[in-house]
């Protein structure tokens, strides 16, 4: 109970760091060692494979594109934001967490047992034989991913 | 073959950014014209005797084996498809010349395609998490289509949508969670048969304000509003014309729409919410739209209006209402594209969205005027046009239920409707020529086509309703109006 109440305290705390951190590479770091927590928690809670796609792919591959596309484009000059994000996020973030400490143990209490187990077996059934459509948007996002860069970053050239 | 309602502009999405590098324009745009019509007369040709016997299920093996693609097509996906697909194909004729001087038109149709084909999934989804992932790729193709023109307004309202877009799928995917929690399933007709034998009313409370709030934000209600006045105009007009006419019906309406009638039931509670919701949304997005200037931020608020009557008939849950909501919102559909392409020839013709600096137009683009002056029409519900009866339809079942402030309510704002599209017809069509607008010219012939073919649909559903209604309404309606035993019995996958 201490390490999982621990592990989700990081979790915040790493996640509100990577929003408050001016530094664009200290708020990627930040969000990194966030997404660790939320594996190792993963982990602990049986859902291996979860844990490991959100340590190799988020904490891993997106924050080495984070520093990369930073490092590419950072040219030194201070971006001026506005102050009220300061005094909005915590305000929000306070009332998040009374609103959550008030409700959301009476109301997981109320939630029934599952009437039956969840949607189980190994991952490559549950992927390749129960989630099949879900591959296929997966696909719709991932072109959409492709031809959004492709589209935004393009150069206009004579023929256009 | 449902599935090639979500594969074919995936697949034709997939190659077209190959054969841009060989042909910049002509292939391009006939490729996606040509998908688009054959999707337009699958759905028409092939759905509706697909579902002449109950609702259609997808049924796939590959090299033996049976593939789990969970599809189903019933009167209410069928009669959305359709939809998406008709203004999807004048969208698309719009666009061979509107998309010239953007340039990178072989990604424009890809991404145009992929919005398609995730409004297309989402439709034909049986599951929770499904409806989410296609979300996702409607919404993520949106995104980069706002931000097309590359311009400082445009990353600004593309960015700004994401962001709240985000919060959005946020709530959404919470809720699926707390279901799956619950219930043990994502599979629609499972969860719906789970929720009625679970005694769980503070929780499945708790997910419904999530939906609410998540559907409500991709459909733009008032108060979940903020993004689209920025979002919709600064959209290229084709896009713009997708995101009012299609994409907050499909993913905030329809998808609001299946879950909370055919999944959790449409209890008196959730009733009253939805018709406050929406009778808040049709009358504080008229006054809004009333104050702009901005052709494109009026018509973007008119949406917002008129999502607001659609919510309210389909809130109503009386079969009348329903059959008055979804009416409404495919006449919606046809009317507001209408309008947001000739807001394009005219942003075009004149490099201005300001209606102000307009006036006159009507002597130099005659064709653009009358046929925006149908939408108009169509739209504030003068007869004998298809926004009559669906507006008549509505404020009957309000009155039929016993709601006649409701109905005087969604009369008056009729009339609120009629003063600000007043407005755009006189500053911009009627009154004296601005000198600055002496050399403008008639849209290009593909803006004109699609512009005519809108606004002959606006005039023929208005003046053949009744065959519309029973061909694709009263279907799509009956669905709903089953409730949750329409899932249950007939998608028992």
């Amino acid at each position: 109970m201490i390490v999982q109440t621990a592990l989700l305290i990081g979790l915040v705390f790493f996640s509100v760091l990577a929003i408050f951190l001016k530094d664009l590479i200290r708020a990627a770091i930040s969000l990194a060692v966030a997404s660790l927590f939320l594996g190792i928690i993963f982990f602990r809670m049986g859902a291996s494979y979860a844990g490991v796609f959100e340590i190799s792919v988020v904490a891993g591959l997106i924050t080495v594109l984070f520093i990369l596309t930073i490092a590419l484009t950072n040219t030194g000059e201070e971006v001026r934001e506005s102050r009220l994000a300061n005094v909005v996020f915590p305000l929000f973030f306070v009332v998040f967490v009374i609103i959550d400490a008030l409700v959301m143990k009476g109301l997981l209490q109320k939630i029934p047992a599952l009437p039956s187990g969840p949607e189980a077996g190994t991952f490559g059934e549950v992927l390749w034989k129960g989630r099949t459509l879900d591959l296929v948007g997966q696909i719709g996002v991932i072109l959409a991913g492709v031809f959004s860069v492709l589209a935004l970053f393009r150069k206009r050239d004579k023929h256009d | 073959m449902i599935i090639l309602f979500v594969a074919l502009p995936l697949i034709v999405a997939g190659v077209l950014p190959l054969i841009g590098k060989v042909s910049r324009r002509v292939v391009p745009d006939l490729l996606a014209n040509a998908t688009l019509l054959f999707l337009l007369v699958y759905a028409v040709a092939v759905g509706r005797p697909l579902i002449g016997n109950g609702p259609a299920l997808q049924k796939l093996t590959w090299l033996g084996e049976t593939v789990n693609l969970r599809l189903a097509l019933d009167g209410f996906s069928l009669f959305m498809l359709m939809a998406i697909s008709l203004v999807g194909l004048c969208v698309g004729l719009f666009s061979i010349d509107y998309m010239e001087h953007y340039g990178a038109k072989a990604n424009y149709y890809a991404l145009f395609l992929i919005m398609i084909a995730g409004m297309n999934g989402l439709v034909l989804a049986t599951d929770l998490f499904n409806i989410y992932i296609f979300l996702e790729v409607a919404a993520v193709a949106s995104y980069s289509l706002v931000a097309f023109g590359l311009g400082h307004d445009e990353l600004e309202a593309a960015f700004k949508y994401l962001m709240l877009s985000v919060v959005a799928s946020a709530f959404i995917l919470i809720s699926i969670a707390v279901i799956f929690g619950m219930t043990g399933s994502l599979s629609l007709p499972a969860v719906a048969r789970a929720l009625q034998d679970l005694n769980a009313g503070p929780v499945v409370g708790i997910c419904a304000a999530l939906f609410i709030m998540g559907f409500g934000l991709k459909a733009a209600l008032i108060p979940f509003h903020a993004w689209l006045p920025d979002a919709h105009p600064s959209a290229p007009a084709p896009i713009s014309a997708v995101l009012s006419g299609l994409l907050i019906k499909v993913s905030g309406v329809y998808a609001l729409t299946r879950v909370f009638l055919n999944v959790f039931g449409l209890t008196p509670a959730l009733s009253t919410v939805l018709m406050y919701l929406g009778t808040l949304s049709l009358v504080v997005a008229a006054f809004l739209a009333l104050g702009q200037k901005d052709i494109k931020r009026m018509l973007a608020y008119s949406s917002i209006s008129q999502v607001g009557y659609i919510v309210l008939g389909i809130g109503l849950g009386t079969p009348l209402g329903i059959a008055g909501g979804l009416f409404h919102l495919f006449n919606h559909a046809l009317a507001k594209g209408l309008l947001f392409l000739t807001s394009g020839s005219i942003q075009q013709a004149t490099g201005t969205r300001n209606l102000d600096e307009m006036g006159g137009l009507a002597n130099r683009m005659p064709i653009t005027a009358a046929t925006n002056l149908i939408g108009s029409l169509s739209i504030v519900g003068v007869p004998p046009l298809n926004g009559f009866w669906s507006k008549l339809l509505i404020i009957m079942a309000l009155i039929q239920a016993g709601h006649p402030v409701f109905a005087l309510v969604a009369v008056l704002a009729s009339v609120l409707t009629l003063w600000y599209y007043l407005l755009i017809q006189r500053k911009a069509f009627f009154g004296k020529l601005n000198e600055r607008w002496a050399a403008v010219k008639e849209a290009p012939f593909w803006m004109t086509a699609s512009t005519v073919l809108l606004a002959s649909l606006c005039v023929g559903v208005g003046i053949f309703f009744s065959v519309t209604i029973k061909s694709w309404i009263q279907p799509a309606a009956g669905v709903l109006a089953e409730g949750v035993q329409a899932v249950i019995r007939s998608w028992g996958l």
